[in-house]
């Protein structure tokens, strides 16, 4: 059999990747007009007979939407995720967990294609299973960042297609989320969102969470874990109104969000979300930019 | 890079409890490159009508020369002002004009009715509008604003807290966008008059 | 050991394997167990002839879905006679989505090296962080520390060793070894220069233009590490990439330290702008 098409070893050293490999075992088959249907640990391309000495592109990838929400607090850290797996326009199901608990202190919530999800959680939970036996104890929070970042990294050039937030609490008994981009770029943070949602709901945490855009750099006042909870609702029930691929209220009244709360042991939960215009959070207090800001033009008057 | 975001630039229109606020940033670019913290694209068209433009600089300049001659016609042929909903016609079929070779902006209209009730209204680059009773929202960071307006949004503000709100609500989605900021104005728009606002905004 | 996996008819295969044979077993999709001779990582590559064009292939007709990476940055560094500064901005950008502002573009490898991030987040401080490691097993094996030469070439090595692989990464490795200050520019084609004045990233031209009309050799201390925070202050100003807030390092002959980590849009801005308006009213005055 032709090494190259050896399922579960189309990751060559490097030097071989500089050499002819699966495009070109696929072309030369293709043109003679074969079809080739492999299986192995990636989705490899099929080939239609039709299609002749045409090149079919390789589309390994799909997206299946979701947003991951983590918000750290002082002894606690909230992870949440939407439970809606979409597929182009269609929603195979509104029940997905994307939240892996990897040990008592440490959660992770993963967007993206659904598929590399698995493999990617498959991946961290025999890596962790392998440290607990080791070592005799949990890996902790930002060793698990680091080997998160790492696992992402080393499919740098065939990258595992999500959108990994990871949240829990340090040996400190303190609450922390690390956000991380599909290859490994990873930042120790207090509240992070990614996924399909990430542009609609981060800047909202940015300043409810955050106080972004309390500009005299006054620190505002810590949400409580209860607090915390609503605003990642709201967020989520914010962000189902606008984004396609983030669940908002489904037709039952029952929009599933898991939320995972870290607080030394977790507890999890699912929540419904509220309906618009009865969220609790909403603008409190003033902005400085809104208070420093000039009255360029005078009253008009009609 | 699309040609809409060519130039950079977002607007966000809200209603309250008889009036509206208009907000936009300031910045115009040409993609990365930041030429001036000044831009105009939100312009007042009468004292109860409001019209922002996001969009392609140059087109947004053409449009609102257009409009303001359009509106100055109608209304020394009609002696009267022209309402939000016919201008909102007026804009739709204008870019609609250029169905084959558009204008590159998208805009936003807000204003109040004869009553006093709010007028929203957001439309494509081809003219087709989208009326809304809370919020429209148009530009780079669309999206954003977007999370922003539907989480902080609540029907029936008076001025001072839809100022409030639009402001935050702008503020935090600017900043999560590279090539809009730059400086805020905020316009409310009351009965009464009408007020412009300069927000102290991140200059990067 | 939670082994339920195994029996699935997608696992690695119904016998129940040790820790060591499992790593075996599932090698591959562990991801990476191998080491180049060197000691470098080596990463899975993609399937296909064309790495670099690899993920525009997997994408196309599908942009809205297309992987975007961090991005963007003004970074620079320079030597002059009190060692070397080192200054950058701190956003990272995904497309026009602002990613995060708060990035650490500086990376402390050790502490008498640093190097900073420019292009690709993950390909710099992955490929810095495996810096890290291996002069530490340099300074183990020959009882004294790596100079920033080695350093440097260590990087270009690995990286030409990727070259048409799609890295992205422009880094200065800097620091103080026997023979002084040093600074070297490396980038992902393995470029590697050494030179006294480097700025890196989409903000650069704007850092370069104060940097070049400021600089001097005999600047003192203080008026080089306000040159670094100005140079990158006008970038972020003027380039939409760049921002957030400025970090400046400065390197000494006994390693490096942490000068100053301040917000460049609001703070800065603002403090620039009652500075010229104060220098104008003077003017006015006299």
């Amino acid at each position: 059999m032709d090494p190259l098409l050896r399922p579960g070893h189309n990751a060559p050293h490097l030097p071989a990747a500089m050499g002819p490999g699966y495009a070109d075992v696929f072309d030369r088959l293709s043109r003679q007009g074969g079809r080739v249907e492999t299986t192995g640990t990636n989705a490899l391309p099929t080939f239609d007979a039709h299609a002749g000495a045409k090149q079919a592109s390789f589309q390994p990838y799909q997206n299946n939407g979701g947003s991951v929400v983590a918000v750290a607090g002082k002894d606690f850290c909230v992870v949440a995720s939407d439970t809606r797996f979409g597929l182009g326009f269609a929603v195979p199901t509104r029940m997905i967990s994307r939240n892996l608990v990897l040990n008592d202190k440490v959660v992770l919530a993963t967007a993206g294609m659904q598929a590399d999800t698995c493999t990617l959680h498959k991946v961290l939970r025999i890596r962790l299973d392998m440290y607990r036996q080791n070592h005799g104890k949990d890996m902790s929070l930002g060793a698990v960042s680091q080997l998160l970042s790492n696992t992402l990294y080393y499919k740098r050039f065939f990258p595992y297609y999500t959108f990994n937030v990871l949240g829990g609490v340090d040996e400190n008994g303190e609450g922390f989320c690390y956000g991380y981009d599909a290859i490994g770029s990873h930042e120790k943070v207090k509240v992070v969102c990614t996924g399909s949602s990430q542009s609609l709901i981060q800047p909202v945490l940015d300043n409810q969470v955050d106080g972004k855009q309390m500009y005299d750099g006054q620190p505002v006042a810590e949400l409580s874990l209860e607090q915390t909870v609503e605003l990642v609702k709201d967020c989520f029930s914010s962000a189902g109104e606008r984004d396609i691929y983030t669940v908002g209220l489904d037709g039952r009244g029952q929009p599933p969000l898991y939320v995972k709360i870290l607080k030394l042991a977790f507890v999890l939960t699912s929540h419904p979300l509220r309906s618009k215009y009865t969220r609790s959070h909403f603008i409190q207090g003033q902005s400085p930019a809104v208070r420093d800001s000039q009255t360029t033009t005078d009253t008009y008057f009609t | 890079m699309s040609i809409l975001e060519y130039n950079g630039g977002c607007v966000v229109a809200m209603a309250g409890k008889e009036c509206v606020a208009i907000a936009a940033d300031r910045r115009l670019g040409i993609q990365l490159q930041t030429l001036a913290c000044d831009a105009n694209r939100v312009f007042r068209m009468h004292d109860k009508l409001f019209l922002g433009l996001t969009g392609l600089m140059t087109d947004i300049t053409s449009l609102h020369n257009s409009f303001d001659f359009k509106l100055n016609m109608y209304s020394m042929r009609e002696g009267r002002l022209m309402s939000p909903q016919t201008f909102s016609s007026l804009v739709a079929s204008t870019l609609y004009e250029k169905r084959f070779g558009p204008y590159f902006s998208e805009p936003v209209i807000a204003g109040l009715n004869k009553d006093n009730t709010p007028f929203l209204c957001a439309m494509d680059l081809l003219g087709a509008a989208a009326y809304a009773d809370d919020f429209v929202v148009s530009g780079t960071c669309a999206e954003s604003l977007f999370g922003t307006c539907e989480t902080f949004y609540r029907p029936d503000l008076g001025p001072d807290d839809l100022f409030e709100t639009i402001s935050q609500a702008m503020l935090s989605a600017l900043d999560r966008d590279c090539i809009s900021g730059w400086g805020v104005t905020v316009h409310i728009i009351t009965p009464e008059g009408v007020t412009a606002k300069s927000l102290k905004a991140r200059m990067d | 050991m939670e082994l339920g996996f195994l029996d699935r008819p997608h696992g690695a295969g119904g016998v129940r394997v040790t820790g060591a044979a499992l790593v075996d077993e599932l090698g591959y999709s562990l991801g990476c167990d191998r080491m180049h001779p060197t000691g470098a990582p080596v990463l899975t590559a993609p399937p296909g002839d064309a790495p670099a064009s690899f993920l525009t292939e997997a994408f196309r007709g599908q942009d809205d879905h297309a992987l975007k990476f961090l991005h963007g940055t003004t970074t620079l560094a320079f030597v002059f006679q009190g060692g070397v500064v080192v200054a950058v901005d701190s956003r990272a950008s995904m497309g026009q989505y602002i990613g995060s502002g708060s990035v650490r573009k500086i990376i402390e490898i050790n502490p008498y090296l640093l190097g900073t991030m420019a292009g690709g987040a993950a390909d710099c401080s992955f490929w810095e962080r495996d810096l890290g490691r291996r002069c530490r097993l340099y300074e183990l094996r020959n009882k004294e520390r790596i100079s920033v030469a080695a350093a440097s070439k260590l990087l270009a090595n690995t990286v030409y060793g990727y070259k048409g692989m799609g890295l992205s990464m422009g880094t200065m490795i800097t620091g103080w070894d026997k023979t002084g200050p040093n600074l070297f520019y490396v980038d992902n084609d393995g470029t590697r220069l050494k030179g006294h004045k480097f700025s890196v990233g989409s903000g650069s031209t704007y850092a370069y233009g104060v940097l070049d009309q400021g600089y001097h050799w005999d600047l003192t201390v203080e008026d080089a590490l306000e040159l670094g925070r100005r140079s990158i202050f006008h970038a972020t100003h003027r380039d939409a990439a760049s921002g957030g807030f400025i970090n400046v390092y400065h390197v000494k002959e006994d390693g490096w330290v942490n000068i100053s980590h301040e917000d460049s849009g609001m703070t800065k801005y603002y403090e620039y702008k009652a500075q010229s308006a104060a220098v104008d009213s003077t003017a006015m005055e006299s």
